[in-house]
């Protein structure tokens, strides 16, 4: 099914707004993950990618407060919904049992 | 320091981008800016804009359909809706709207055809403001009134043309030519007698553009002998072999050319149709030199068209002045009574007075008619649109409040029922150019033009449809829209002051001015109906009845057997006689000077047409002899000696009475004698003339028609028997017959044609007005409906309904009868002016013209009345 997809970097993105968890936003999430990644990444990039999740429906957002920062633009907060944790779930414990199945063997 | 991010990229994606991603998306990036802008403030500055543009992309941008608009297009977009809807909504008064107009236009437009193609009358020559013609005039000395008025003929003599050439530098090229010459041209057992054939100059190709499609323009017309074919002609001849340097026996021309062997030297294309007059040969004029030189000097023989072409330093009234005094070199005869004057190549088919034309002429006359017709008719169909649109403008009166009080402004409403009528506009345009289509055949048939639509789709005609198309739609919907959109807001929406909209006034007085034209264009049909049969049906003073004319051309060994023809024809019992002569009623008459003993003892010399006759004649075309005898076999010398002139001629000679005269000396073209008779006035040509005075010399044996009165009740069967004496006595000329009735009708030809596109545009005229009529009726009908009811509950009877339906057009269709009258009198007593004998138009014209506009209009109301008045009054008050 269409909404059960997820690319990579939707699923690192997803993976993110469920790290931050009540503090993901559009900037946070950009510079956790050039934190992580240890690469820029543009924040357009990181736009696209909550839009999709979200139209998939593995987060909802909502408006934070008006600031002075931001040029007095509201910041806009994710959460991972219970569909997306459950993605997640599911993406690594496929990934896991597919590791498991890599024979031992030595790389000299 | 506050940091801004670029004002530029910042707009671009406040443009473009969904208003509900757009705050996320600028907070964001105005983060991201801000933080980078403290270490590098370029690398930030242009960081944003690259972001900017990653964000341009489907995802992010709002539906410019929906949420976008910088002009008014989703305003135009309801406009259309709503126009659309009224028109599916009020199918009927749609047709009626869509239909009239379109019919309205495809007329005009067929009118602007026919119109554009008379004007275009040699337009095709390259060198036309060039060119110019002689036409040539007696200066009546006994009138010394009317100098400036003497009847000019374009026809003339022969040594105008290299004198003009001679004596005025700026005169480039003289060509003269000579026709419609006759001759029967044969290869083989191949024999036509052709009748489109000119003697011309070998300059022609100079002057005029003809296009030779073989041959060489300089020396095609050359040597004597020489023939230029038409493609067409050339076909007939030869199929598909090259004609030239083939060589075709030609018979005598008579006073033209003697027999002899024409050699093809060149072909040239068909003339296009627009040409003032047309030829299906030309013949050298050497030819006609080489036969008859002595022609060429003589000032007095006339036979000759005189074109030239000039150069740019001509002027026209200077060249005028020099006229008389170059008249008076040329000829060195100060006594002479000969004038000259030009004529411009583009006034030779519409302005022209001038007798004896070398081709056909138009009528500008016609051109006004038509136009004025074609002007009406539309009027009329906008006048449909007008009436039907206000008064449907109760049913808009609510929308009009609503769009005004949530903030349209007037000039946005008057553009929407603008552009509703251009709608509307549009689609007649479209019928029009269906209707067009299929009319444009039958016009051709009708006007025997060759019209097609291929030359009427020009580039420069274009505009002038795009033109018409918003013309059309300003004229019919401003009063709509601007009456519509005054509408205040208010009252509108409160339901009062209803009875005050859409202008009833107007309404009447548009529907008066429709039938004022319809009615003025129904009693001009009568009137050009009834005159065209008074033309028709008047007795000419001669049978022109059951006779066959059988047409060869002075050929001479035909008038040396002609005894022995008239012997044998009469010999059928189906022939009553037969005669020869010269010419027949309706066709060609010479003018001869002839000198006659007044009563005073002087010879007195005036001009007059001859009508050369054989024996019998008289007797056989049942004219009428007042005085004297006719010529008889039992006077030996009436031959060269006698002479028979008809009444006016007498009259002319200064007799009252016919009986005077006879007795009296005459001389005409060298004979001698006495007049012996006088027959009673009849109309040898057609009767927009009056009857001239005519003599009748005897001339029994150079005649060109063999008429034969014929009794037969099978008129074929008679045909072919006479085809076999004729192809017994003579084998060598074809049999061509014709009978007198049609040949003579042929004159009103073009009154004929002015006869059926008059009826026809007035049928649709009137067509066009009854249309609207009948939607207007429909319409109030339908306004009444619970009138009617309460009407009919409180004991109203059906005809009382009909009558209440009926009365107010009725009265408007009254007036219109007393407006259009007098100006259809007045306009069809202009036309009838043209014609020497014409009708009386008499009271009963106009009665009947009224009555049949009325009993139209009472057919077209009663259908909608009745059925208004035979509803069930239960259904009608019920519904709201």
């Amino acid at each position: 099914m269409k909404q059960q997809s997820l690319g990579e970097f939707e699923e690192l993105v997803l993976l993110m707004v469920a790290a931050l968890h009540d503090e993901a936003y559009g900037v946070a999430i950009l510079e956790s993950l050039e934190e992580k990644l240890k690469k820029k990444v543009n924040i357009s990039a990181v736009h696209v990618a909550l839009k999709r999740i979200e139209d998939k429906g593995f987060v909802k957002s909502r408006f934070g407060g008006i600031t002075e920062d931001r040029g007095g633009r509201r910041k806009k907060f994710y959460i991972i919904t219970a569909v997306g944790k459950r993605m997640l779930d599911n993406q690594y414990a496929l990934r896991t049992s597919i590791y498991q199945q890599i024979p031992k063997m030595s790389f000299g | 320091m506050k940091s801004l991010p670029p004002k530029r990229s910042l707009q671009f994606l406040r443009w473009f981008c969904r208003e509900d991603y757009l705050e996320e998306i600028e907070g964001d990036l105005t983060e991201v800016f801000e933080k980078q802008f403290e270490s590098s403030p370029r690398q930030a500055k242009w960081n944003f804009a690259r972001s900017v543009m990653k964000y341009f992309r489907p995802a992010f941008m709002k539906s410019f359909k929906n949420y976008y608009q910088p002009n008014s297009y989703g305003m135009l977009q309801n406009y259309f809706k709503i126009a659309w809807r009224n028109l599916i909504k009020k199918t009927a008064y749609s047709t009626i709207n869509i239909f009239g107009l379109g019919l309205g236009i495809a007329c005009c437009f067929l009118i602007f055809v026919f119109v554009q193609d008379e004007l275009s009358y040699d337009s095709y020559h390259e060198k036309r403001d060039r060119i110019y013609r002689v036409i040539h005039g007696i200066k009546s000395t006994t009138d010394s009134t009317s100098a400036q008025s003497f009847p000019f003929w374009v026809w003339g003599n022969a040594p105008i043309g290299p004198a003009l050439g001679n004596q005025f530098p700026e005169i480039e090229k003289v060509v003269q030519f000579s026709g419609r010459a006759d001759i029967l041209l044969s290869i083989e057992d191949k024999h036509y007698q052709e009748d489109g054939v000119f003697f011309m100059d070998s300059t022609a190709f100079d002057v005029f553009s003809w296009k030779l499609i073989q041959g060489d323009t300089k020396t095609a017309l050359i040597a004597p002998y020489s023939i230029v074919l038409s493609e067409t002609t050339a076909k007939k001849y030869f199929g598909d072999s090259d004609p030239i340097g083939k060589s075709l026996k030609g018979s005598e021309s008579p006073g033209r050319s003697n027999p002899g062997d024409y050699t093809v030297t060149g072909v040239v294309a068909d003339l296009p149709s627009n040409s003032h007059f047309r030829f299906n040969a030309l013949l050298s004029m050497s030819t006609f030199k080489k036969s008859q030189p002595e022609i060429f000097d003589w000032w007095g023989y006339v036979d000759f068209y005189t074109y030239f072409l000039v150069n740019e330093k001509f002027n026209r009234a200077a060249f005028e002045q020099k006229i008389p005094s170059f008249i008076l070199r040329a000829q060195g005869d100060t006594k002479s009574e000969y004038a000259i004057a030009i004529e411009p190549l583009k006034d030779v088919y519409l302005r022209t007075d001038a007798e004896r034309q070398p081709g056909e002429t138009g009528s500008l006359s016609n051109i006004y008619v038509f136009s004025i017709i074609g002007l009406f008719i539309l009027a009329i169909a906008i006048v449909n649109f007008m009436n039907l649109s206000t008064a449907r403008s109760m049913e808009r009166a609510k929308e009009v409040g609503i769009r005004k009080s949530i903030g349209a402004y007037r000039s946005s409403l008057v553009f929407q029922f603008l552009g509703e009528s251009f709608i509307i506009v549009f689609l007649s345009m479209l019928v029009a150019i269906i209707l067009v289509f299929i009319a444009m055949p039958s016009m051709a048939s009708f006007t025997g033009k060759v019209l097609s639509i291929q030359q009427v789709i020009t580039w420069e005609n274009i505009p002038i449809f795009f033109c018409a198309l918003f013309g059309i739609s300003i004229v019919a919907g401003s009063y709509p829209a601007l009456a519509l959109s005054g509408f205040a807001p208010v009252s509108v929406l409160k339901g009062i002051a209803k009875s005050n909209f859409g202008g009833v006034n107007l309404r009447r007085a548009l529907v008066v001015f429709q039938f004022s034209l319809s009615i003025a264009l129904i009693a001009g049909t009568i009137i050009v109906y009834t005159q065209m049969n008074h033309l028709l049906d008047k007795n000419l003073g001669f049978d022109k009845e059951r006779m066959l004319v059988l047409d060869y051309n002075y050929d001479e060994l035909v008038n040396r057997k002609s005894e022995a023809l008239k012997i044998e024809m009469e010999a059928n019992p189906a022939i009553l006689s037969a005669a020869f002569s010269r010419s027949v009623p309706g066709s060609h008459f010479p003018n001869a000077g002839t000198e006659i003993q007044t009563a005073d003892g002087e010879m007195k010399m005036l001009g007059q047409p001859i009508f050369q006759v054989g024996m019998d004649f008289i007797n056989h075309f049942d004219l009428k002899l007042v005085a004297g005898r006719s010529y008889s076999r039992e006077h030996p010398y009436d031959s060269g000696k006698s002479l028979v002139i008809n009444e006016a001629a007498a009259k002319q000679y200064g007799y009252t009475n016919p009986a005077d005269i006879i007795g009296k000396k005459f001389s005409q073209w060298g004979r001698e004698g006495e007049v012996i008779g006088v027959v009673k006035d009849f109309n040898y040509i057609s009767l927009h003339r009056n009857i001239e005075p005519l003599t009748l010399p005897f001339v029994p044996y150079a005649s060109r028609y063999l008429s034969l009165k014929v009794k037969s009740t099978d008129m074929t069967k008679t045909i072919a028997e006479v085809g076999e004496i004729w192809s017994k006595l003579a084998p060598h000329r074809p049999f061509l017959y014709s009978f007198l009735d049609d040949d003579f009708n042929r004159q009103y030809q073009s009154d004929f044609i002015f006869r059926k596109l008059f009826t026809t545009f007035s049928c649709l005229a009137i067509f066009i007005a009854c249309l609207g009529l009948l939607g207007l009726a429909t319409y109030t009908a339908e306004q009444r409906t619970k009138e009617i009811g309460i009407r009919k509950v409180l004991g109203a009877e059906v005809h009382n309904i009909v009558a209440l339906l009926s009365k107010d057009f009725i009265k408007l269709v009254i007036v219109s009868i007393l407006i259009s009258t007098p100006l259809s009198w007045y306009a069809m007593n202009r036309w009838l002016e043209v014609f020497a004998y014409r009708m009386e138009i008499q009271p009963w014209i106009f009665m009947l013209a009224g009555l049949a506009a009325l009993s139209i209009a009472v057919l077209t109301i009663s259908y909608q009345s009745l059925k208004s008045a035979r509803m069930n009054p239960v259904s009608s008050l019920k519904s709201e």
